[in-house]
């Protein structure tokens, strides 16, 4: 299942970039455009949730220390049309997430762009964006 | 293009997905949708009627996602709205009162939209989010439900007047009467909530904040234009914040693959507060 959905979302991901699947949040409200982060770890909670649904992964800064992140992404509701599920991530699976730093400068983003390890998949976040 | 994107992703996601997706997300067929000789929904086909021969706009429907250059609306039309801004089409803004000026200065930031707090959101947010929503029209009533933030509509189509401003109380979604103009739905609502509360999340007509206040009196136009598109024409007029009515489209289109809506509750995992500063 999960197999099936990152090769479909491989080849579509770039294209939906801009799509706002259920969009939600104020981005700009809550994420610094400004400062990118790049995190790769092994999840440690998928929350499948509305508004947002959330990525919980443990990974090492620069200085080796191991920190927990949360990552944002659109809606659950929204992700399903995409293509996810609740099961597309589960505890333990290494992802390299991309996104934006939260504004307030706790150990929380945006996810832009999630990777599988596993495969080198690159899933469609559906990162939350203001709607047009 | 990005109507088409969502065509050709929905369809290649269904296709290839048909077999493990139909576990997570069974997809039931409308009988109902008019079929092309191809086999295919025919989007173009007439739209459909209830027994006492008014259209039925009943269905799951989507925004477009089509947008206008400013001042390129063809002559007679209203200009599209957007779920950010619904002035977007007028080359010269929307005819703001300084009270209305004021606010949109306020709320740069986003910080009090509903749609952001899950309060019900504004009345062009919710026709413009890229949530569907599902119109169910009854003899005497029309229903909309509204995926995003699980809003509600009541529309009183039994000929009832609306009420006076004021009287009852004001509602998040205001109270709204519809008759038949023709094959037009126009729908008239007041007794909305407005900006003067100074509660967050009051007055929100779009992303960008364009306020309402409790002067509002809305008239939605609906036209179903064949079946899968839908029409929407509304017309803010609020002296109170704007120095003259003005009128903006909705187009929406119809959901024809079997998909359905979506529980969505906004409160089950909201963060926004803790994210923002404004709760712990």
């Amino acid at each position: 299942m999960k197999t099936k959905v990152a090769v479909v979302l491989v080849g579509i991901g770039l294209l939906l970039a801009g799509w706002p699947v259920a969009a939600h949040h104020s981005f700009s409200a809550e994420f610094d455009a400004e400062k990118p982060i790049k995190l790769t770890g092994a999840v440690t909670k998928f929350e499948w949730t509305n508004p947002h649904a959330w990525i919980y992964i443990d990974a090492k800064d620069e200085a080796g220390n191991v920190a927990n992140w949360g990552f944002e992404l659109a809606a659950a509701s929204g992700l399903m049309r995409s293509g996810w599920t609740r099961l597309t991530l589960k505890a333990g699976d290494v992802v390299t997430i991309e996104g934006t730093r939260a504004k307030n400068g706790t150990n929380n983003a945006n996810a832009q762009t999630v990777t599988l390890a596993s495969t080198g998949k690159k899933l469609f976040a559906g990162a939350n964006t203001q709607p047009q | 293009m990005k109507r088409s994107f969502t065509v050709v992703v929905s369809a290649a996601i269904v296709a290839a997905l048909s077999a493990s997706l139909s576990a997570q997300w069974a997809l039931h067929a409308n009988p109902g949708v008019p079929k092309g000789r191809d086999g295919k929904p025919n989007l173009a086909a007439p739209a459909p009627r209830t027994a006492d021969g008014k259209p039925d706009l009943s269905g799951i429907w989507m925004r477009t996602n089509r947008t206008e250059a400013p001042g390129t609306a063809p002559a007679g039309q209203p200009p599209l709205a957007t779920f950010g801004n619904i002035g977007v089409g007028f080359k010269d803004g929307l005819p703001y009162r300084p009270l209305a000026a004021d606010l949109v200065k306020k709320r740069a930031g986003g910080l009090d939209n509903p749609d952001a707090l899950c309060l019900p959101q504004g009345p062009l947010e919710y026709h413009l989010d890229p949530q569907p929503r599902e119109i169910i029209q009854l003899p005497q009533k029309i229903v909309i439900v509204f995926e995003s933030n699980y809003g509600i509509r009541t529309i009183y189509t039994d000929g009832r007047a609306l009420p006076k401003q004021g009287e009852p109380q004001p509602y998040w979604h205001g109270y709204s009467v519809g008759r038949w103009d023709g094959d037009t739905l126009v729908v008239t609502s007041n007794n909305f909530r407005g900006a003067q509360t100074g509660m967050p999340g009051d007055g929100w007509l779009d992303g960008k904040g364009d306020p309402f206040t409790d002067a509002l009196t809305l008239t939605e136009r609906f036209r179903r234009v064949n079946y899968g598109n839908l029409q929407i024409d509304v017309t803010i007029d609020d002296p109170k914040a704007y120095t003259r009515p003005f009128t903006v489209r909705v187009e929406q289109e119809i959901v024809a693959d079997g998909s359905e809506m979506i529980e969505f509750i906004c409160h089950e995992n909201q963060k926004f507060l803790k994210l923002t500063g404004r709760e712990n």
